[in-house]
């Protein structure tokens, strides 16, 4: 497998050395270097260019690049791409702080040294035009368009370099692999093709289905005699709000579908990727067609309104939106529709197999939690009794006694990484 | 008959001993694969006070129309109640006793 991105594009990781690293650091402090203390969603996206998550973006987007991914989903020179990817900073900030175009900036997270962001713009954009055409509204309740009118006055765009990888803590540590030894693991397994599963929630059959299903459209025309398809589940892990899973949940239950046989290592991988869901229904299929094409990734699964909010998207928008740009993508979509319980066949069963239409019991993320919140254990056939247990475990290892997002979870929790001293 | 929005009661061994000897074990419907619940009924009005009295509930329009997420000790509550009334019928009295304790 060669290290070709999205967009054609080779991955690069924009990390310094330790030692050169530490230097870099004397240097700018000895010269005086604005610094600036980044919040946790820009501490993760600069996580993710550094490690060719978004390749080919080696740093924070341009005007050039903002006004195109907005108005035409593509980047200035041409590639696709789908969300703005901005560091945005109030006038007071830049004013005291000094920044300019060609200035060298010390990012930092938890009071310690981050990255370099070498400043090569600063420009604004109109939110409301962003929010417009990035997720198809105005509307504020669109958590997307918050996020976007919650951005300051001012975008700095330019290059990042990591100087202080982050410290991953131990519960996601095995799970956090980023592109350039994905595709090696990948290799090593001699899957020749790797169908990418998205997620922010703790599988129930229907999502093992869905992996399933995927792999079986993804084998295709494979020769049997070895396991030459994977499927990855690729858990995000970002912003989280009360009511949500646990990320430790999320993970150790997916990982659990493979420990417990229900896949195997010949067939499945967990893996996380830190982003905060934008919620921009087709336009983040699109997004997450490239993060997953850097992850050496060769299909991906799309379900039935696929990373959308409320009522915004159509259910096979981005199904859609993703034909229509096939050309421009490195990585296949496959595409599925529902799987359901149906008391009449006896078993989970596919929206477009069963005709047992009346009899059909649909799964509902809603409703399994309602279960799970009831402490009560679903049959094996909607959720595995392995998966049941590890989520009760992670609430009370992890959550504080809840499976889900709780105020006292998002207070006292374990950050996912840190930032250690850089020395 | 106007529509109604249940709230449901899954059923464990525990729950459905005591349907059982509240003689309501008949009121338990199979969903999922065989998993036992009790579809506690709500109108139109007593779905929007519930919904209203906790706000991390959730009414499921998409699939199920029922009203789901409320915490485990308020369906404890709504359960005991009915074993002890023997009806389902019980969640304006429910309403009610919440109404009153946060007076």
């Amino acid at each position: 497998m060669d290290n070709i991105g999205h967009g054609g594009k080779e991955i690069v990781e924009r990390i310094l050395p330790r030692d050169e690293a530490v230097k870099k650091v004397e240097e700018l402090k000895q010269k005086g270097a604005p610094e600036i203390e980044v919040r946790r969603q820009i501490a993760t996206e600069v996580i993710d260019i550094a490690y060719g998550f978004f390749c080919p973006l080696e740093g924070f987007m341009g005007k050039a690049d903002v006004d195109g991914v907005c108005k035409n989903m593509r980047l200035a020179d041409g590639t696709v791409w789908s969300i703005p990817i901005v560091f945005d900073i109030s006038d007071e900030e830049l004013s005291q702080k000094g920044i300019k175009e060609g200035t060298e900036v010390l990012l930092t997270y938890m009071g310690n040294p981050m990255a370099l962001f070498e400043v090569s713009e600063v420009f604004t954009y109109d939110k409301q035009e962003m929010a417009q055409n990035v997720y198809g509204t105005t509307e504020e309740k669109h958590p997307g368009v918050k996020r976007t009118y919650a951005y300051k006055d001012k975008f700095l765009g330019g290059k990042i370099t990591l100087l202080n990888p982050p410290k991953i803590n131990p519960v996601f540590e095995p799970f956090f692999i980023p592109p350039l030894e994905m595709r090696k693991r990948f290799q090593e397994k001699g899957w020749k093709r790797v169908v990418a599963h998205q997620t922010r929630n703790v599988p129930h059959t229907g999502h093992e289905w869905l992996m399933k299903g995927a792999w079986f459209q993804t084998y295709g025309e494979l020769p049997i005699d070895k396991p030459y398809v994977g499927v990855l589940v690729n858990a995000i892990i970002g912003e989280k709000r009360v009511g949500d899973y646990i990320d430790e949940a999320i993970v150790l239950a997916h990982d659990m579908l493979r420990k417990a046989g229900y896949f195997g290592e010949h067939n499945h991988m967990t893996s996380i990727t830190f982003w905060d869901m934008r919620y921009a229904g087709p336009r983040e299929a699109v997004f997450h067609a490239a993060l997953r094409t850097n992850l050496g990734l060769t299909h991906h699964m799309y379900g039935r309104d696929h990373a959308g909010v409320g009522t915004y998207y159509g259910p096979y928008d981005a199904h859609n939106l993703l034909m229509s740009i096939q050309d421009d993508l490195r990585i296949t979509p496959t595409f599925s529709m529902n799987w359901l319980y149906c008391p009449h066949c006896g078993e989970v069963t596919y929206e477009g197999l069963c005709n047992h239409k009346d009899e059909w019991q649909k799964y509902s993320g809603t409703l399994i939690r309602s279960i799970i919140i009831d402490g009560v254990k679903p049959p094996r056939l909607i959720m595995r009794p392995e998966v049941f247990d590890v989520v009760m475990e992670c609430a009370e290892k992890y959550g504080f006694g809840s499976p889900f997002v709780t105020e006292e979870y998002l207070e006292k929790r374990t950050p996912v990484f840190t930032i250690e001293p850089l020395k | 008959m106007a529509e109604t929005y249940p709230i449901n009661i899954w059923i464990n061994e525990e729950r459905f001993e005591k349907l059982q000897q509240a003689g309501l074990a008949s009121m338990a419907k199979e969903k999922m694969a065989g998993l036992k619940v009790l579809p506690v009924p709500t109108n139109e009005e007593q779905k929007d006070k519930i919904l209203k009295l906790f706000p991390m509930a959730k009414f499921d329009s998409a699939t199920t129309k029922s009203i789901e997420l409320l915490p485990r000790e308020v369906k404890d509550r709504i359960f005991d109640l009915i074993i002890q009334k023997k009806t389902l019928d019980v969640i304006d009295d429910f309403i009610k006793m919440v109404e009153e304790e946060r007076k």
